[in-house]
């Protein structure tokens, strides 16, 4: 176990600096002139030359690739990412204050998701090929092919718009969230409910299943004690792919929902130019990802011990 | 298999007719007809320029759904050469490809998406770039997986002993047998595509006005909600109708080649 928890860290690091080097390689050679960018950012008007040259100097722009990649990477490892190359404000707290609006947003949405598709799923599978069942499989079809911010769009139209119920911009109130998070609820909700749906079909159809029925083992028991279990595997790896749809959902529903929060913060950021601040978030995105997915392999080892303890 | 075909030649004559199809020029500006519901001159209504949306929605089919075919295609070249190769290269190799292609499977594809065509700046060009570096991952571990097993193969393993080349297996020896599994992954991805294009064109990233993509007509109709809700309507209806069919068609070619395996 210890090894196989050595052979998956080992493979986080490298996956973690790969995308830090690549990160910074996009943006070290991405067109235009990022010191007049900055320039253009604080001062809003007509830059003289010196300026800019004074600014690239200062940002470190005039030194070599692999020399501003040291300078850069350096104070990340000991958690400093530096200063907003626009604002000149540091970067973690804003990062901190933004992730504080994300995070709540993408866990309502996987605790809706995850409330409305265990039920669908348990509903479906009662009867498999049954209408209910068609009816399950084609809504999750459905919400597999609705785009997330089309979806948004439609919800406001309908909540906020219409029937004037529920606040779509912004986030003062608690409210506020409601119509983001059940956004994305619906559409980690269309694949959660395809993937337990065939879990537990599968988990159904295992060999031993009618040797117990045989000899007397109640349906309801043979349910709890060996489809469930069975069934639960599926779904801890899913929720790590469900992460990803949560974090591009979120992204881009705080956009259409004028949310602060990390995919804001990284297309306001983008937008200004402002690379430091760009690159803080796609590292901390990495990580996240990378840890939470960490995690799940080990979930699942214990969950499911078959899974080889070789192959790490 | 009948339904797979029926959903190909309508993307593609939607895709190559469209344009001659449509009624008006998409680009042409009516300010004296703007924001108009639907009627008998403009079946969809038309948007803030007064250009007209069915036209629009049948040119964008161009850029919408060929850019999509080009990126999957380039995303399926990329990952299964990575994968031929990754498969066929020993263990080092096989290491340092998985390496990278878990690096780039690492991160959300469509986050990645935005930070690259946004940092390369707006337009066509960075549009397909970004959507095919984070595009090819899935096809690269499929066909490393195919590839892996075939490796051990009589017919394989005869091949190489006399003397045929690692490039000649690959293209007589793997492709057929890699083909179908990588045509189901490319339904998929060919889906995404879509998807990610419209998603980049919403958050300004995509192809440029006043070019008509549907992810950017979105863009454009979402500030005139309140007014003329139906605008917004149109284009999204239209980029689910294609996903779905896409999909839909792809888990009927997964099926058919599960039996076929199930045959053998």
């Amino acid at each position: 176990m210890i090894r196989v928890m050595l052979g998956l860290g080992a493979r986080a690091a490298v996956v973690l600096a790969g995308t830090a080097f690549a990160t910074f390689a996009l943006l070290w050679h991405a067109p235009g002139d990022p010191a007049l960018a900055i320039a253009l950012a604080r001062f809003d008007a007509q830059v003289p030359p010196e300026v800019v040259e004074q600014i690239r100097a200062q940002a470190g722009l005039n030194a070599g690739f692999w020399s501003a990649f040291q300078a850069w990477i350096g104070p990340l490892l000991t958690g400093d990412f530096g200063r907003s190359s626009v604002t000149g404000r540091e970067i973690w707290p804003d990062l901190v204050t933004a992730a504080s609006y994300t995070f709540p947003l993408a866990l309502a949405g996987l605790a809706i998701g995850l409330a409305l598709s265990i039920p669908l799923a348990i509903i479906a599978t009662r009867r498999p090929g049954g209408w209910l069942d068609r009816g399950a499989v084609a809504l999750a079809s459905l919400g597999a092919a609705i785009p997330t911010y089309w979806l948004g769009l439609l919800l406001i139209l309908l909540f906020a718009v219409q029937l004037g119920w529920l606040p779509a911009m912004g986030a003062r109130t608690p409210v506020h969230i409601v119509l983001p998070a059940l956004t994305l609820g619906l559409g980690v909700a269309a694949s959660l409910t395809r993937i337990l749906r065939s879990g537990i079909l599968e988990a159904r159809s295992q060999a031993f299943l009618p040797a117990f029925r045989r000899r007397g083992v109640t349906p309801n028991d043979i349910e709890r004690a060996h489809v469930a279990p069975h069934a639960a595997v599926p779904v801890v790896t899913v929720i790590g792919l469900e992460l990803a749809f949560l974090l591009e959902g979120a992204v881009i529903l705080e956009v259409i929902f004028a949310r602060p929060g990390l995919g804001t913060f990284l297309v306001n950021a983008i937008s200004t130019r402002d690379f430091p601040a760009v690159q803080a978030v796609v590292i901390v995105a990495a990580v996240i990802f990378v840890c939470v997915n960490l995690l799940i392999d080990l979930i699942y080892r214990v969950l499911d011990p078959r899974i080889g303890e070789h192959d790490a | 298999m009948r339904s797979v075909w029926a959903v190909a030649m309508l993307l593609v004559s939607l895709s190559l007719l469209g344009p001659l199809l449509a009624p008006y020029d998409p680009t042409a500006i009516g300010l004296a007809n703007r924001l108009s519901g639907p009627s008998g001159d403009n079946l969809l209504g038309t948007d803030a320029l007064g250009r007209d949306i069915l036209s629009r929605l049948l040119h964008g089919a161009r850029w919408s759904l060929g850019l999509a075919f080009v990126i999957s295609v380039l995303g399926l070249i990329i990952g299964t050469l990575a994968g031929v190769l990754a498969a066929q290269g020993g263990k080092v190799v096989d290491w340092s490809v998985m390496r990278v292609t878990d690096t780039f499977l690492a991160f959300p594809e469509l986050i990645a998406a935005v930070v690259i065509a946004g940092v390369l700046g707006a337009g066509t060009g960075s549009l397909v770039f970004a959507l095919t570096v984070t595009g090819w991952m899935r096809y690269a571990r499929v066909a490393r997986g195919i590839g892996l097993s075939l490796q051990t193969r009589g017919y394989v393993v005869q091949a190489r002993l006399a003397g045929v080349s690692m490039a000649s297996i690959a293209w007589w020896h793997y492709l057929p047998s890699l083909l179908p599994s990588l045509v189901v992954v490319w339904t998929g991805m060919f889906a995404r595509a879509i998807l990610g294009i419209s998603a980049l064109g919403f958050l300004g990233f995509g192809v440029q006005p006043p070019t008509p993509e549907w992810g950017t007509m979105l863009l454009d109709a979402r500030i005139h909600m309140r007014s003329t809700p139906l605008q917004m309507i149109w284009p999204g209806l239209t980029v689910v109708f294609c996903v779905l069919a896409i999909n839909l068609a792809g888990d009927t070619l997964r099926d058919a080649l599960a039996q076929e395996e199930k045959q053998l």
